[in-house]
Formats: structure tokens, sequence, C-alpha cells
């Protein structure tokens, strides 16, 4: 899986007083499910919309299939998308609208009807042809949507936060049906969200952006276990932060001093004594002790301040040290009340040094 | 009927009786014209302060179409009120598109500069017509009227086709686009179907306007270009009133009609803001 797919080359894309895309470069690999995640405005729809050529950048080239398409024609690109709001055409049937991008290739009709009917069949709509888009729901008419951009067996199928216009349970059980098909037909895909959940769900890479530019790329696990800056972070799942000095430095491991805690963390290159670092953490990545446990590495003395019930789990709020806030999600087998004492482990600190 | 019974209801409930009552007056109001022009083109020999015509008759009917050459009449209003309904639509298509699709620096202006026309008293705007018209040697064609009818039928087709245009989803344009379409056949296949209600109305507005429009016929046509209001206007000057109630009658059917066909037919709300994507 060496060659790429899709490619933005130096991608800039300027308005009036933002930058939208700031040198991008990226690479999607032939047959890759690849996510472009961020918060709006961050210049995911940008790059979309260059890559489709809806819009121009102003610099840098696009490549599709190792073609450069920077001034190809959207309608010659060669492209299968699905839209948020959908964007069917409402005066066609669902099955003048699959049809369209063939009868725009003037595909014989013979063959055309079975094509068409082949991708109704992919996305589980057969009986639905003579119907019209407003007769369908929301996840029928995405999933005409999705036929619509496969039907043609594009280069590529780009996907514009697909999921949004949807309610949450539809929203779940569409991810695993994009997947799916994406999967099945081996499609070199291109997913634009802001929903993080999506994104670890669906992308065999991710790439997470930040005011027009690429802040990390990598595999789901990759972003969510080692996030590279606190953006990434804060973006993708829960995270504690944690201020701190770095007192000693003993061979891989370095003691941080923060909040009155002595918290040990794996060391970082050219961090030395004296240095300000930022600590991390998964609310689920800390542990509460049972019973009577001795002080040791990293286990701390905290005291309950909130608990919430969420059913599979509890939400804590912990004091510990001179103040310090933590958030922790166990499972609901052992339960703490407000006001408890407790202890508490935390196995696994991250951390960034800070330069300011 | 149905407003007579509620307002029966109403009598006997004792609610509403002041509403109903002042609504009933107006319907009456208004239709009492109609009423008497109908009634005055079938009477015969209906003098004095009689209630009712004392004889029924046609032959009003038959000396407007002989006399005031009502054929001829209507085949001029109907060819000038086509000229105006296509020249206004396909003005309103590029106009509409305009203000509905694009960012205008000064839009509001222009705007109503367009609306002007329609805005100031008839006959000012209708003097500055013929002025350029004589000069122009456009006065008494149909082409001629027709174009002064454009200047008032024009506004409404914008006005029907920007909020056509607006109601057009952008992102169903661009989806057309990814699915290989050019921009001619974006606009045949996806744009056109879609604004096609909105034409509708703009034509169907255009060519009420052309055929009631009075004041700018007046002082642009001739001979050759009589319309139906001018033609009625001019036997009221001579005087046969039962004639010219036969002509305003047989006027008034063809608006009836598109009345009729608005309000059975097509919500006008619908007409103009075109289909939506959801």
């Amino acid at each position: 899986m060496a060659d790429a797919m899709i490619e933005f080359r130096g991608v800039t894309k300027r308005y009036a007083n933002l930058t939208a895309n700031d040198r991008l470069s990226l690479t999607i690999e032939r047959g890759e499910l690849m996510t472009l995640l961020g918060p709006s405005g961050c210049g995911k729809t940008t790059a979309l919309r260059c890559l489709t050529g809806y819009i121009h950048p102003d610099e840098g080239r696009i490549f599709l299939d190792g073609k450069d398409v920077t001034d190809v024609p959207t309608h010659q690109r060669e492209l299968g998308m699905v839209f948020q709001n959908f964007a069917l055409f409402p005066h066609m049937t669902v099955r003048d609208n699959v049809a369209f991008p063939l009868m725009i290739r003037n595909l014989p009709k013979p063959e055309r009807e079975r094509t068409v009917a082949d991708a109704l069949r992919l996305v589980r709509l057969e009986g639905y042809a003579t119907h019209y888009p407003r007769q369908l729901s929301g996840g029928q008419q995405q999933r005409v949507g999705l036929a619509r951009a496969l039907v043609y067996h594009p280069k590529v199928l780009l996907l514009d936060e697909p999921l949004s216009n949807l309610d949450a349970k539809l929203r779940e059980e569409m991810r695993f049906e994009i997947k799916e098909v994406v999967t099945r037909l081996g499609i070199t895909a291109m997913y634009v969200t802001h929903d993080q959940g999506e994104a670890l769900a669906l992308s065999d890479r991710v790439a997470i952006m930040n005011r027009g530019q690429l802040e990390q790329l990598g595999t789901p696990e990759e972003i969510y276990e080692s996030p590279r800056s606190r953006f990434v972070a804060e973006f993708i799942g829960l995270s504690n932060f944690l201020e701190g000095f770095v007192q000693a430095v003993q061979g891989a491991e370095m003691v941080v001093m923060a909040r009155g805690l002595q918290v040990s963390t794996p060391a970082l290159p050219a961090v030395g004594p004296g240095q300000k670092v930022l600590l991390f953490l998964r609310p689920n990545e800390a542990e509460i002790l049972l019973g009577e446990v001795p002080a040791g590495r990293n286990v701390f003395e905290a005291r309950v301040e909130k608990a919430t019930y969420l059913g599979d789990s509890m939400d804590y709020r912990l004091i510990l040290g001179d103040g310090a806030d933590l958030r922790v999600q166990t499972d609901a087998a052992h339960r703490y009340a407000a006001g408890e004492s407790v202890r508490v482990l935390l196995p696994r600190v991250r951390s960034w040094a800070v330069t300011d | 009927m149905t407003l007579l019974r509620v307002y029966l209801r109403g009598l006997r409930e004792g609610r509403f009786i002041l509403g109903y009552t002042l609504l009933l007056s107006l319907t009456l109001f208004i239709l009492a014209p109609f009423l008497m022009i109908t009634l005055r083109s079938v009477g015969k020999g209906w003098f004095g302060r009689l209630w009712l015509p004392p004889q029924l008759t046609l032959d009003w009917y038959r000396w407007a179409v002989e006399v005031g050459n009502i054929p001829e009449v209507m085949k001029n209003t109907l060819i000038i009120g086509a000229i105006a309904v296509i020249l206004s639509t396909v003005i309103g298509i590029f106009a509409g598109w305009a203000f509905g699709r694009r960012h205008l620096p000064g839009k509001e202006v222009l705007m109503a500069v367009i609306l002007l026309p329609r805005m100031i008293p008839p006959i000012t705007y209708a003097l500055g017509v013929a002025k350029i018209f004589y000069t122009l040697e456009l006065v008494d064609t149909h082409l001629g009227v027709a174009l002064a009818h454009v200047s008032v039928c024009a506004p409404y087709a914008i006005l029907v086709l920007s909020a056509t245009f607006e109601g057009l989803d952008e992102r169903v344009l661009e989806a057309a686009g990814v699915c290989g379409a050019n921009t001619l056949k974006r606009f045949f296949y996806v744009v056109l179907p879609l604004i096609m209600p909105g034409i509708l109305a703009s034509m169907l507005f255009s060519f009420t306007h052309s055929y009631n429009e009075f004041t700018l016929t007046l002082l642009t046509y001739g001979p050759h270009t009589v319309t139906l209001p001018i033609r009625t206007y001019l036997a009221v000057g001579d005087g046969y009133w039962e004639i010219t109630s036969a002509m305003a009658v047989i006027m008034v059917v063809p608006s009836l009609l598109i009345l009729a066909i608005i309000q059975r037919r097509a919500k006008p709300e619908k007409l103009v803001g075109g289909f939506k994507g959801v």
C-alpha cells in the first residue's frame, strides 16, 4: 500500500482575513479511509472543496491517482461525494438520483439499470426505487446519497460530515454501514468530520487539523494513546491536564512536582530539572484503590468531590495535592460517595514540555 | 355558502357579529361592480329604477364582437401579452439568478430601482416611455407596447425568480458537478427543473399584469395595437354602456380562469419558494 491516491502538496487557501489552508501537505494511500478531523473553521472543509474543485487553491497542487488535477474542473475529476444535507436531486426518484452519474456518462440503458439496481442493493434500498427523496427518512436519504456516489465506481469517495444531520442512534448504525461498504469495495475514501467518535471508529488513519494546518496524523490508536499536543488530547476523548516543574531526571524516568504532588513520568528528550511541563492522563487511566494501600509510585491521597452515576461507569471529581482537580472514570462495581477519602493510582502519565 | 353558515352560527352563538358583518359588507362592496356590469351586459330595456332588467339578451355580446372588433383586439392583447411574458421571464431568470445566487454589491439599491416603475404614479413613467418610443418609432407596434409592459411585468418576474433561486440548494448543484455534469448539463437536468415552478409563476404574474395594463398602453397604443382595456375604455367614451359591459365581462373571464388556476393547482408560496432539498 505504498502508492498515493490523493495528495495535497503545500495547498494554501486564503480568504480576506483568514488562511483556511496553510501549506497543507497530506497523502492518502490507495484503499485507505482517511478522516480529516477538526473543529469548525479548522480548514477541513476547505481542503475537501479544493479536492472537489469547488475551490481553487491559491498555492500548492493537488494530485489524484498520480495526476495533477489542480486545474481540472470538478465534473472531470471522477469523484463520488456524500453530503451533510444529502444534496439529493429533489425532483428525481431514488432510481433517477442514483442513475444520474451514469446518465451523464451516457451509459446504455440496460447496463445503467443493472448498475443502479446493484447500487441500491448495496445500500439495502431495493424497494425504494420509485420513491422521491422527500418520502424517505434521513438515514434512507443518506443511503441514496451513498449509492449515487458509488454507482459509477469513482476513484475516491468523499464524505462531508455525512452523519451530522441524523439522530444519535442512526448515526451509530450508519457509521458501521459506511465502514462496511467502503471496506467491501476497497475504495479510497476521505471522510471529513468534527465528531471524534466517528473518526476513531471508521478510519484507517486520522488527520487532525487545526487553524489550516495538520496537527497530527496517525492511526486512531496513535492519536488517542499518544496525542502530540494539548490540542489533540483535548479534541480526542477526555483529558486531565496538570502543570508542573521537573524536579529530577533519573534515567528513563523523571519526577515532576505539580500542585504538591510528586508525579513520576517517562522522561522527555532534552528536558532537565526546572523545566515547566504539562502532565496529561485520561480519566479512565486512573485507578481508585480499595482498602489500605501503602504509598507507592504515583499513589496519592484524594478526596471525592463529586460522584456521578453514568450507568455503566462512575464519574468522579477528585481533589488531590494542594487542590488539583482530577476527573476519573471507573466501572460502577464499587462506588464511592462524595466526601470520602480514597487513594488513587495514576499508572500512566504522559507529558509535554511547555515553552513560554 | 360556508361563509353564510359560519355567519349564521356566529349570530346564533352571539360571537364575532361585528366582524362578520363587516366582512360580508366588504365582500358585497367588492362584488357589487361585477354584479352590475354582468347584469348590464345581458339586460334589455333596463331603465329607471327597476331592480332587475325586465328582459335578458345576448345581443350586446354580438355587438361587442362585431362592432367592437373584439377578436382582433383579443389577438393584439394576447400577442402583446406573450411578448411581455417571454421578455420578462428571460430578464427575470438572469436577474433573479444574480440577485438570488450572487453576493452583489449594492443589491438593495438595484432592487429598489427595478421596483421603481411600480412605486411611482404610472402616468409619470408612461409619459417618459411614450416620449422615448415616439423617437424610436416603437409606438403602435406590438413590440413597443409589450416593451412598455415589460417595465411593470419584469419587476414581478425578478422578485419571484430571485426567491426561487435563493431557495435553490447550492449543495445540490455541487453534487451534480461532482457526479460529472458540466455547467450546461447542470443547468438543464438540475437547475431548470427545480426553478420551473418559479418560471411558471413568473409567467402567470407577467401575463396578468400585461393583460390588465392600462396607463402604459394608453400612451403607446395606436390603431393597430388596441388592447382589451383600451377598447373597453373607448367604448365608454362612445356612450354604449351595455356594449361596454359586455366587453368588460369578456375581459374578466380570462382573469378569473387564471385566478382559478392559481387557487386550485398551485399554492402561491410553493410557486415562489420552489423545491427545497429536504
